[in-house]
């Protein structure tokens, strides 16, 4: 298959909730023949944008399921990601940005740089995103580009320079200036869809060369040729400046800023063209997947489609015609009835259906390559799962998930809740790594668990919407940990035999600290005191045995279990019997062996203009936070800290009436560390309680 | 307080400066050497030796990231323990508190209005700073004085700073310190000097007024660590 790969872009569309993104990718669809009609967000149509996304995405500001779509533009492949910007989504988060090579970053002109703009801004800066800017909504009152441009370089430290001007502001937009080529462009048609190119209006040519000597001179860093030919002082090849914004933008080095109001139907084609000119194709990135056969080893993928197939599957949808998969190649290419391999689970699989998606619509196609994303129909995996050809073994994601840390009851409301929760139940934890569920055989409930409050409020609101499964939710818990922290010997008899018949083990040896993994058993009998038979059966006890811990109830994590010693009897003695000998036997090591309390421990980055630095602090001081470190950008200063999870419930309000709003947070899972004796205490003696009350 | 081993087979010990914050005397130190030698290993190695003695340390570092910062603790950290797991390392790393500024922003004002923050709440109160990354060259005389007199108005036992000196530069004080710091040398205490010699790396002590080791002395580093070598 060959493909020009310098003709595909795979990019992402970010912003703050109402910057106008909808709209923006509507239009988008429109002028590249995807759709023929334009819908608006809220039209008097009802008909609704095509992209526009889950209620509850609306709700909340948040993007939750990533959407994928694909238009082309003049002779671009444009394929077109929604990504989740909440860090409670991790997984997800770092899924789909992985798949993206480019975004645009898109601003309301009125409303600048906000919060959310700083979260997906920070997200792309970690994944090494290039990203132009689109300050949109420059037909709104108190439309201000130049200000938001001067935000993008102190609020989100970017290299930021507008590419154009605007021709008129608020009602009065009518087009913009191009400073690459030096002329005025405007908009004509009914949905703007006729470009009139013309010379700059007499007015702004004084601006607009200020302007444009400032962009070169900032840009010529990226390339020696345009400097060259600015000390030359003669006439600028155009395509010098283009190759000079590019090499600056693939470098993350310089972020070009553009203008126009999606709703007015005003700089979307220029925007279109901006990312095929500055935002990288596939091959200008570098990927890496890790050798399975070699100790996960990084290797960097070759994007060759004659190299053996290296796929990501980044996405899971539940479709009419059952499982969806949104995959990315990396190298090699896919026909219509291929055979891969899933690299996590060995399975061989066969390829029936290959789509490309467009929204809830789909397009059948026979084959992809390096480079693409698309579908793939009928496919059992789970997301974040690599396909290959045989000839190969790698991942493209670590087989690391990160530990649940935050768990909570879910009952349903009756039979019916019942039966649909269990569905999605199945469907979420399918398609979500770290979001997990069990039922507590105690309490008979059933548990979900997850990376944060919202992430679990999520899925209890589509649980809800999605699949009608009416359920009453308990009251969040953080996931403890118990462990222990010296080496304790234990040499325990289950003995039972009086009547009937008889039950006999005997189980010698200790159990210590492990420092990596939650378990592991250790078998040093010599002389056949306990026979083999038996040994597995002290394996299950002592598993049984980590369930549940006896000083809070949490799982015990963090436990080498070594048996040595024992004894048994020719007619009593059974698996059972062994089992029990060895839950005795780790109940007389345990409490031994020091017991100790593990919390959650999040990672906690807070956000917010300098002069609220000291309320900051001193809330994160409150909540048993450790400080890291502070870092000053500009007016805003980066708080970093590690603070238990059990404490941060409630902070975004905290916060919020402490920096008058100003500043924003967020958190991810950091480690399990020790509670303090006080907080153990106090644990230990809910748990007691609650053993009493049954 | 760490484990024993750890405070005493820290290679910092070399220097005898340990016996001095314990006196009650205060001192302002500078370890100075050409762009990319490891001045910050060093200062990190200072700053270990304060937290390992149950020490509160500020690292302000100018124009580089908290993680980065870090990780110059983490990687020392693991070298002086020889990547043994140390069950106090966690208390240890409550002794430290990183604050970065961009090079434009930061100034003795500055720093005094976060320092607070910091102390009015009860939150941190530092005994020993780290100034990694101070502009010598576009700041004078004045402004490392105001510096001095913080350590004095803040109780600090002591600050470390790092300078970046440029082989074309040939202006030296009567110390043997290199510019830009020349013309301040009187207001150190301690001036190092590291200094590339073939496959070796050597830390000279230009001037260091209560050391156990003479001004003149010459320590060695091990090139690969940054660690200073005993003996």
């Amino acid at each position: 298959m060959n493909r020009d790969l310098t003709k595909v872009r795979n990019i992402g569309i970010s912003a703050h909730i109402d910057s106008g993104k909808t709209t923006l990718t509507e239009r988008i669809l429109y002028y590249t023949n995807r759709i023929h009609a334009i819908h608006e967000v809220r039209g008097k149509d009802g008909v609704g944008a095509k992209m526009d996304s889950m209620e509850l995405e609306k709700e909340r500001g948040i993007t939750i399921q990533s959407a994928a779509t694909h238009c082309s533009w003049k002779d671009l492949d444009i394929n077109i990601i929604d990504t989740p910007g909440h860090v409670d989504f991790t997984v997800e988060v770092e899924r789909a940005l992985r798949v993206l090579d480019g975004a645009i970053l898109v601003l309301c002109s009125v409303g600048g740089v906000q919060s959310q703009s700083i979260t997906v801004n920070r997200q792309m800066t970690r994944y090494n995103v290039p990203r132009i800017a689109f300050i949109n909504k420059c037909d709104r009152t108190g439309a201000n580009p130049e200000r938001v441009t001067l935000q993008l370089r102190e609020k989100l430290a970017l290299n930021a320079h507008l590419l154009q001007l605007p021709i008129g502001l608020e009602n009065d937009l009518i087009g913009m200036v191009d400073l690459v080529i030096m002329k005025a462009i405007y908009f004509d048609g009914d949905s703007g869809e006729k470009l009139r190119i013309e010379e700059i209006p007499a007015g702004m040519i004084d601006a607009a060369l200020e302007k444009r000597e400032a962009l070169l001179d900032e840009v010529s860093m990226f390339s020696e040729e345009l400097m060259e030919a600015i000390l030359d002082g003669g006439e600028i090849d155009t395509a010098l400046v283009y190759d000079a914004i590019r090499k600056g933008t693939t470098k993350l080095e310089f972020t070009p800023v553009f203008v126009g109001s999606a709703y007015k139907n005003k700089g979307i084609q220029l925007l279109l063209d901006a990312v095929e000119a500055y935002l990288p194709c596939p091959m200008d990135v570098a990927n890496f997947a890790l050798d399975l056969k070699n100790n996960e080893a990084e290797f960097q993928v070759t994007n060759d489609p004659k190299d053996p197939l290296i796929m990501l599957a980044f996405k899971l949808e539940d479709g009419r015609y059952g499982q969806l998969t949104y995959v990315r190649t990396y190298q090699g290419h896919l026909k219509k009835g291929d055979t891969v391999y899933n690299s996590r689970t060995g399975k061989k699989v066969k390829i029936g259906r290959l789509v490309r998606m467009h929204s809830d619509e789909m397009e059948e196609i026979e084959e992809c390559g390096s480079g693409d994303i698309v579908a793939l129909f009928g496919v059992d995996c789970a997301s974040g799962d690599t396909f290959t050809t045989d000839e190969i073994s790698c991942s493209m994601s670590s087989m690391h998930i990160p530990e649940p840390v935050i768990s909570l009851a879910v009952i349903p409301v009756d039979n019916k809740a019942q039966i649909n929760m269990s569905k999605a139940l199945n469907r979420f934890t399918k398609e979500d790594p770290t979001f997990k569920t069990f039922v507590d055989h105690e309490t008979g409930e059933t548990i979900i668990s997850g990376m944060g409050e919202l992430h679990l409020e999520v899925y209890i609101e589509r649980m809800k919407r999605e699949y009608n499964a009416e359920v009453e939710v308990g009251a969040p818990q953080v996931a403890y940990r118990e462990t222990i922290s010296n080496r304790a010997d234990f040499n325990y008899t289950h003995k039972k035999q009086t009547g009937g018949s008889g039950q006999f083990g005997r189980v010698g040896g200790y159990i210590e600290p492990l420092e990596e993994g939650d378990y592991e058993f250790v078998d040093s009998i010599v002389g056949g005191v306990i026979p083999r038979e038996y040994i597995p059966s002290c394996d299950k006890g002592f598993q049984k045995s980590l369930v549940k811990g006896s000083l809070c109830g949490a799982k015990i994590t963090g436990v080498r279990c070594v048996i040595n010693d024992g004894a048994f009897h020719a007619v009593d003695s059974s698996d059972i019997a062994f089992q029990l000998a060895a839950i005795g036997a780790f109940k007389e090591g345990y409490m031994k062996a020091k017991p100790v309390i593990m919390e959650p421990i999040m990672k906690v980055a807070v956000e917010g203009p300098s002069e609220f630095q000291g309320s900051i602090m001193g809330s994160i001081n409150q909540r048993r936070g450790m400080i890291i470190g502070t870092m000053e950008e500009g007016n805003y200063t980066v708080v970093e800290a590690e603070v238990p999870l059990s404490e941060m419930f409630g902070y975004s309000t905290t916060l919020r009436s402490l920096t008058q709003g100003k500043a924003e947070f967020t958190m991810e899972f950091a480690s399990f560390k020790p509670v303090p004796k006080s907080v153990s205490e106090e644990l230990v003696k809910k748990f007691q309680e609650e053993k009493k009350n049954g | 307080m760490a484990d024993n081993g750890v405070v005493v087979n820290n290679p910092i010990r070399a220097l005898g400066l340990d016996n001095k914050a314990g006196e009650g005397l205060q001192s302002m130190g500078l370890v100075i050497a050409r762009a990319g030698l490891g001045k910050t290993a060093i200062l990190v190695q200072f700053a270990l030796d304060c937290m390992l003695l149950g020490n509160k340390v500020l690292h302000v570092s100018i124009g580089q990231s908290v993680d980065k910062t870090r990780k110059w603790y983490d990687d020392i950290l693991s070298l002086l323990t020889d990547g043994e797991k140390i069950e106090t390392i966690p208390e240890i790393l409550q002794n430290r508190m990183i604050m970065t500024f961009k090079e434009t922003s930061f100034n003795k004002v500055k720093l005094e209005e976060r320092l607070d923050d910091l102390v009015k709440q009860n939150i941190y109160k530092p005994e020993c700073l780290i100034i990694d990354g101070y502009d010598f060259e576009n700041n004078d005389y004045a402004s490392m004085e105001e510096l001095r007199g913080f350590m004095a108005d803040h109780g600090l036992k002591m600050i470390w700073f790092s300078a970046v000196s440029h082989r074309e530069d040939t202006r030296i004080s009567a110390n043997g310190v290199p510019a830009p710091c020349h013309e301040v040398d009187d207001l150190f205490d301690i001036v190092l000097l590291i200094k590339p010699e073939g496959e070796a790396m050597k830390l000279d002590i230009l001037k260091c007024d209560d050391c156990a080791v003479h001004p003149g002395t010459t320590l060695q580093l091990d090139p690969a660590t940054m660690l200073i070598q005993k003996g």
